[in-house]
């Protein structure tokens, strides 16, 4: 980060919620570049930004589609890397439409779109037809910015709230790194994630990078702010429910064997020059079954593909907690996580708890979750749940890897031993896993799945962990003879895998997780290393400290950091460099070691992990359009003013929320502090941090304050359709109202880390928050809601 | 009879105000071990903005300079050689010597660990005004109480000791003078470290100096008023002529004080004067104070008459009492800030004053404080230490009037 | 003490960058966590932002405080860390009667709790308004920012200055100072271009360098001269006036007592010559 000219900070606070990370970006400052905070509030990083925009939450498709708009109006995109890089110049099939806020082939009754009307326009080749002069109606290009010429800045301020002047200096400053020698990074959090709209936020913001060229060159990048330390760990192993280790596709139902599985879910290519990376879906998949199921996965068993849980459905948070509600779970386990707290609705979450027959929860402290049973307000006789609670090991009283915001996984030692009964996690599902496997030896239904798991990590009390690891960066299951290029490899059985590209479909390689191919070769323990030497460009990539996936490539995409010919775009800060004579790259691991484009035999295209191998200006397998396009959150103070559709069409709204602008004049948000983390579960037992922040509260804007009669530390109650709670108020200019066409819209501001657990009590943020979600991926819209607040309150 | 018995029955017989000073005395010692159990958090009002309070501002910072009649009183009948005020020597040393004893009182009260008082004794810190002053109330202490033994050694008919006294009688006259300027004008030097603190009215670099000559002022102000005291409650003789004297000496000191004081104010100081009006009210009290005594004593009348002469002398009391306290105190309060004692504080305090008082007439009572005059007294050493007739009669004397 | 020339420029400094400082606290409890002082009790923010605690204390010896403000139509939150300043010629050392503060030669002015007789005089002198004091004990001590001493022994830098990610640097005094100009010269829009701590008191272990006007940000405005030379200008003078006063009294006493002498002398002549008369 320390390498950009602008950075763009929008749905997150990194000053607050990502401190450490703030060092690299006063390092930025420090070299002249410039901070650009949007925001509804005016936080910690807002002040320490040159520019400071206000933002009304869920209404950053047209903040940052205003952005683009800007970019391709005043002409400041980065030009050949649009042209060759993207898919700007694809043309679209003549069917596809955008008409009054919709896409084509839309099913009101389903709510689903038919991506198919969406698709490319193919020639005879297979592959899609392209303008590369960008001027074709039909091209990419030319649709894109017919879609966001609606984004003009007065639409966009009127619907955002943003003053003109504060919006023009952001995206001025911003829109300039679009010049080959600038650098601008998107940074971004749950902001802009927790909406229901949250993966098209995402969408804008890698659309308009690589209309600036930012992608895979030093201090770009659309960078996400992990929220936990080992979030990035969590989504790289798979835990989530639509994903396997590595980010392979969790089958579903109708992926009746393993080679409709792989025929589904292994994207194609004609085009010689796209590398197409995740056509090695067959080698990471197998190699996975392999590491899961050793030697009972054989060829002949499909690798034990039968094993796995076929998905029929949405397994999101929001679902689970749904169907818990309706009584249609037995058990839940909780491992570190507390959906009394840390889930919207928590109200409804706190209630359908008391549905299970049995919760296990493992944490650290008792947490909210743990205690449902005798939360405030209820009888622990009426309720039959038999709760156990498993003491878990903190962080550095265990042994591992966290993975970062860098995709750096950094190996820890254990630093004490836990106190008491805890346990580390591994211990725990170690014991699972066994205590399971026995259980099963005795019958059961369908007990291979369990029985025949190959579960090897030691003999001693506490798992190996280093075992772990290494089937994670996968072996040789046999002696092989592998050939690449001009060199002939000699591996012997059990030997580490030294990179995925020898990962193998036959069952002959062995990894728990492709992408950590490389961590755990035969040198050691990569992620342990710690070797603070920056690379001779010094960029801050520091290649030899711990170690980062995909094979210790700090810089993804780097290729797109190059021109055709494979020379930097700028050479004071080339992350990689084509070395003619050498005949390779010099710098950074290359984003594939193929020559520059320029070289029609061999180059490839610089965006490896989609199949068109160019970046997606115009993305096919979104569930809510192609394009990003601004729509209202669900409970919105505001008419959409883009077009006839309120909120996104492709989102199922339950029952409890409510536009009644009467009821719940106010938008409501919330985020967290640098002082308390997640569910608080963590924090809120601390009397360091306890001092402070000891009480739950709300922000809220001086004109609020006034209008309602509320004095900094009054008490006061929030409600909204979904439940209602006490905090005291904290009064502050930093908080203001929003512009919304012409009327003054205040705004609630809630941290969301209390509970009634722990040391410090307080009402939960997250009793007000919405169960509606993203389209893609369910994630709820805790960020965008509508609320009201009066004075006064009894301390329950 | 057994000695308990002979101090119940000598209480039993002493005026009621008297006894009332003993119940005063008592609640003090009393409020002083509740301070010790306790801690100085609990029991007083002092915390981390006002680490200083009533204890240091009275106690320690008033009572010092309104004992400063001993030293005043001896560098000018004995220096100064103005034999006339003689008689008002002793009792100014009583008042002095208990003054004293019960500032180290109040010390080791205030001190968060009096246990380790001994430490400034050991551990030198030459650059500390509070080193200065602690090595200096030790020694006049000392001095004082030798001082203070001859009319003990008399009462006693302790020869020896009383020729050794008269012989030093001098030398330390002028030793309590000397220490007396160093510390009255230290107790003015621990505050000029506060520099950004004390408010300009008074932080100036000649509060040493201004120290000083207002102990001198109070010092002269409390012999006149305990000596008019004593003749009209104790029964003691009329010094009235001395007082009159006394009181020319008065307004000399005070213009010097009131002139120094003004110039320091105009020349020496920096910043806004004015902006407290709380702080310009509490300056006006202590310059009237002062001003209006000084006016009344250039008359002759004010000089002559026992009420008014009186009166300016408690209004010149009162004077350097404000001041003492707008210095250490409310000069150092910082604008929105606010201390006042707690019960306990308070309690001491009085019990504090209430001791002086109520030793000095136990003193006044036993002792020969007021029937002193030195060509009575024979200083001779007896043959065979037998005492000679004279002595005899002398003795004769000062018992049937005790 | 007030003359001193000594070159504080090798001994070590922090200097604190509050244009980096997000107010994120991590210093507060580090340092709390090192030298395991109690939490305080609070209910509420108390002052500013998220300010907390209310003041430094005995269990508190560091403490951000919030600005929360608007200045010109402008949003300024901005965070300013209270903590001893470890002047090079303390206030504190130079009153305490028992000599329990010293500035030491690596930079922290160390406190001796064996040698504190508790008359609270340092806290009366400090014009920071640095030490506090246990009025929770019976036998309460001063309490202040050690420095991290022992840390600076071993070679270790202070806790706050370990844990800051962007606004604290720890090393010798002159070249913190050549940092802390070589920024205002890069960026001189950003920054306020004087450093407090340079010359207050006559000079501090500790550098600010601010964008807002010291006033504004919280700093207690103090004198640059070092403190105790207001002291020592009179204490100086002590030997002197000694003597003066002694030597004056006597020289008088000898000459008001001389005519008294005279008379004596004289009469005793009388006496002796009056005698013989008689007897003859």
């Amino acid at each position: 980060m320390k390498n950009s000219d602008a950075i763009l900070a929008i749905g997150c606070n990194p000053a607050e919620n990502h401190p450490i990370s703030f060092k690299w970006i006063e390092a930025a400052i420090d070299n002249g570049g410039k901070l650009l905070a949007v925001d509804p509030r005016f936080t910690r990083t807002a002040s320490k930004a040159d520019h400071y925009a206000q933002i009304r939450p869920g209404t950053d498709i047209a903040y940052l589609g205003g952005m683009i708009n800007y970019a391709l109006e005043h002409n400041m995109i980065h030009e050949e890397y649009v042209r060759e890089y993207t898919n700007a110049s694809f043309i679209v099939n003549e069917k596809f439409d955008f008409e009054e806020g919709l896409f084509c082939a839309f099913d009101d009754q389903e709510k689903t779109y038919d991506p198919k009307a969406w698709a490319y326009e193919v020639e005879g080749s297979g592959l899609p037809q392209r303008d590369k002069s960008l001027k074709d109606p039909r091209c990419v290009y030319q649709q894109m910015k017919k879609h966001f010429s609606r984004y003009t800045i007065d639409m966009v301020c009127s619907i955002t709230g943003t003053k003109k002047e504060d919006y023009l200096a952001v995206a001025k400053a911003f829109c300039a790194t679009g010049r080959p020698d600038k650098a601008g990074t998107v940074l971004y959090a749950m902001g802009i994630t927790q909406s229901t709209h949250g993966t098209q936020n995402v969408r804008a913001v890698a659309m308009l990078q690589m209309l600036l060229g930012n992608i895979g060159i030093a201090g770009g990048g659309v960078n996400a702010l992990r929220g936990e330390s080992n979030v990035q760990g969590s989504t790289d192993y798979g835990l989530l429910f639509h994903i396997l280790p590595g980010y392979l596709k969790s089958p579903e139902f109708d992926n009746v064997d393993l080679k409709s599985y792989l025929e589904k879910w292994t994207p194609k290519t004609k085009d010689p020059k796209s590398a197409n990376w995740w056509g090695n879906t067959p080698k990471y998949t197998v190699s996975l079954m392999k590491a899961w199921y050793g030697d009972n996965a054989t060829a002949e068993n499909d690798f034990c593909y039968d094993y796995l849980p076929k998905r029929s459905g949405n397994y999101s948070f929001m679902k689970l907690m749904e169907k818990m509600g309706k009584g249609e779970l037995e058990g839940l386990v909780c491992m570190g996580q507390n959906p009394a707290v840390g889930g919207p609705d928590s109200l409804k979450t706190r209630e359908a708890l008391g549905k299970l027959d049995w919760l296990v929860t493992v944490d650290l402290w008792e947490t909210e979750t743990s205690i449902f049973w005798k939360r405030p307000g209820v009888n622990p006789k009426d309720i039959q749940t038999e709760v156990f609670m498993l003491p878990a090991a903190s962080s550095v009283e265990k042994e591992g890897s966290i993975s970062n915001s860098g995709r750096w996984a950094q190996w820890r030692y254990k630093a004490v031993e836990p106190l008491g009964e805890a346990k580390s996690d591994l211990w725990i599902i170690d014991k699972f896993a066994k205590s399971l496997k026995k259980a099963y030896q005795k019958g059961g239904v369908f007990p291979e799945p369990i029985t025949k798991l190959a579960w090897n990590y030691g003999n001693h009390e506490e798992p190996d962990v280093h075992l772990v690891a290494k089937e994670i960066n996968g072996y040789f299951t046999r002696d092989m003879t592998i050939v690449d290029k001009d060199k002939t490899l000699e591996f012997k059985k059990g030997d580490q895998v030294p990179m995925f590209k020898y990962l193998q479909d036959d069952g002959s390689t062995v990894s728990g997780c492709w992408i950590y191919c490389g961590s755990y070769t035969k040198e050691g323990n990569q992620m342990a290393r710690r070797d603070a030497t920056d690379s001779p460009n010094n960029l801050g990539m520091f290649p030899k400290w711990s170690w980062c996936w995909p094979v210790n490539r700090r810089i993804i995409y780097n290729r797109a950091s190059v021109d055709l010919d494979g020379n930097p775009f700028n050479p004071k800060r080339a992350v990689i460099a084509w070395d003619a004579l050498e005949k390779k790259w010099k710098g950074d691991v290359p984003d594939g070691p193929w020559p520059p484009m320029r070289n029609d035999k061999e180059g490839k295209y610089p965006f490896i992990m989609v199949p068109e191998g160019l970046g997606r200006l115009y993305a096919l397998d979104l569930k809510d359009g192609p394009f990003p396009e601004h729509y209202e959150p669900i409970e919105s103070p505001a008419k959409n003013l883009l077009s006839r559709v309120q909120s996104s069409p492709a989102v199922k709204v339950p029952a409890n929320m409510s536009s009644d602008t009467t009821k719940y004049p106010y938008v409501g948000t919330t985020y967290r502090m640098t002082e308390h983390w997640q569910a608080g579960a963590m924090t809120r037992s601390i009397p360091w941090l306890v001092e402070l922040v000891p009480t739950m509260f709300v922000e809220i804007s001086e004109t609020l304050g006034r209008a309602k009669g509320i004095n900094n530390g009054d008490q006061v109650r929030i409600t909204t359709e979904r439940g209602s709670i006490q905090a005291q108020a904290l009064v502050t200019s930093r908080l203001k109202p929003f512009d919304v066409q012409g009327k003054m819209v205040e705004q609630v501001g809630l941290p969301w880390h209390f509970g009634y657990a722990g040391l410090a009590t307080g009402d939960s943020g997250n009793v007000l928050t919405p169960s509606v979600g993203c389209a893609n991926t369910s994630i709820p819209e805790f960020k965008a809601f509508l609320c009201n607040i009066e004075k006064g309150g009894k301390r329950a | 009879m057994t000695a308990a018995r002979i101090i119940i029955k000598e209480i039993k017989g002493y005026h009621n105000f008297v006894k009332f000073l003993i119940v005063l005395v008592a609640l003090g010692a009393l409020a002083s071990m509740v301070r010790f159990v306790f801690g100085l958090g609990v029991t007083t009002n002092l915390n981390d903005t006002f680490p200083w309070g009533l204890w240091i501002s009275f106690d320690v910072v008033t009572a010092v300079p309104l004992a400063a009649g001993a030293f005043t009183l001896g560098a000018i009948v004995h220096c100064f050689h103005i034999k006339k005020l003689e008689p008002l020597v002793r009792p100014a040393i009583v008042t002095g010597f208990l003054g004293y004893s019960l500032v180290c009182v109040g010390l080791l009260l205030d001190l968060g660990q009096p246990q380790r008082g001994w430490h400034t004794m050991v551990y030198w810190n030459p650059h500390s005004p509070m080193f200065e002053v602690s090595m200096c109330i030790m020694a006049y202490t000392t001095v004082l109480f030798l001082e203070f033994l001859s009319p003990v050694c008399e009462k006693f008919g302790y020869h020896v000791p009383l020729r050794l006294l008269r012989t030093i009688e001098m030398p330390l006259v002028i030793a309590a003078a000397a220490i007396s300027t160093l510390h009255q004008s230290s107790l003015g030097t621990f505050f000029l470290i506060a520099v950004d603190k004390l408010h300009p009215l008074w932080y100036n670099p000649l509060l040493p100096l201004l120290f000083w000559v207002s102990a001198m002022c109070a010092g002269i102000s409390i012999i006149t008023v305990e000596a008019t005291m004593s003749h009209k409650w104790m029964g003691q003789p009329d010094e009235s002529e001395l007082l009159e004297t006394l009181a020319k000496i008065l307004p000399w000191v005070l213009m010097v004080y009131l002139t120094i004081r003004i110039f320091s104010l105009m020349a020496l100081t920096q910043g806004l004067l004015w902006d407290r009006p709380g702080l310009t009210a509490l300056f006006a009290l202590e310059m009237v104070a002062l001003i209006v005594p000084l006016v009344m004593l250039t008359s002759s009348k004010v000089r002559d008459h026992n009420k008014l002469r009186s009166t300016a002398a408690w209004l010149v009391i009162f004077g350097v009492i404000v001041n003492r306290f707008n210095v250490s105190m409310f000069g150092m309060m910082e604008k929105g800030t606010m201390y006042y004692p707690s019960f306990i504080e308070s309690v001491v305090t009085i019990g504090v004053i209430a001791a002086h008082i109520l030793f000095f007439v136990l003193i006044a009572k036993y002792f020969p404080i007021f029937e002193h005059h030195p060509e009575t007294v024979d200083y001779t050493l007896p043959d065979n230490f037998k005492k000679t007739g004279k002595a005899h009669a002398v003795e004769a004397k000062l018992a049937s009037e005790a | 003490m007030s003359e001193m020339n000594n070159d504080f420029s090798k001994s070590k400094a922090f200097l604190i960058d509050m244009t980096k400082c997000t107010g994120c606290r991590g210093c507060q409890v580090a340092c709390k966590q090192w030298n395991q002082l109690d939490a305080e009790k609070t209910t509420f923010f108390t002052g500013e932002g998220y300010q907390n605690p209310p003041l430094m204390s005995e269990h508190t010896f560091t403490r951000i405080k919030f600005r929360d403000y608007q200045k010109n139509g402008q949003n300024e939150f901005a965070f300013y860390k209270e903590m001893c300043m470890h002047c090079n010629d303390p206030a504190c050392a130079s009153v305490c009667p028992v000599g329990a503060f010293v500035k030491t030669k690596e930079g922290p002015v160390t406190y001796d709790a064996e040698r504190c007789i508790g008359c609270r005089f340092c806290m009366v002198a400090c014009p920071f308004g640095v030490p506090k004091y246990e009025w929770s004990k019976a036998f309460p001590l001063v309490k202040k920012c050690t420095g991290c001493y022992s840390r600076i022994l071993d070679g270790k830098k202070p806790a706050c200055a370990t844990t800051c990610p962007s606004a604290i640097t720890y090393g010798e005094r002159g070249e913190m100072i050549k940092e802390a100009n070589r920024r205002i010269g890069a960026r001189p829009e950003k920054y306020l271009k004087k450093l407090y701590g340079e010359e207050e008191a006559g000079g501090t272990s500790v550098i600010y360098l601010t964008a807002l006007p010291f006033d504004e940000l919280g700093f207690k405005h103090v004198t640059k001269r070092p403190l105790p030379s207001y002291t020592w200008q009179a204490l100086r003078l002590v030997p002197g006036i000694f003597l003066t006063v002694g030597g004056s009294l006597s020289l008088l006493s000898w000459f008001t007592h001389r005519k008294e002498r005279l008379k004596k002398e004289a009469e005793q002549r009388e006496a002796s010559d009056n005698t013989p008369k008689e007897e003859s």
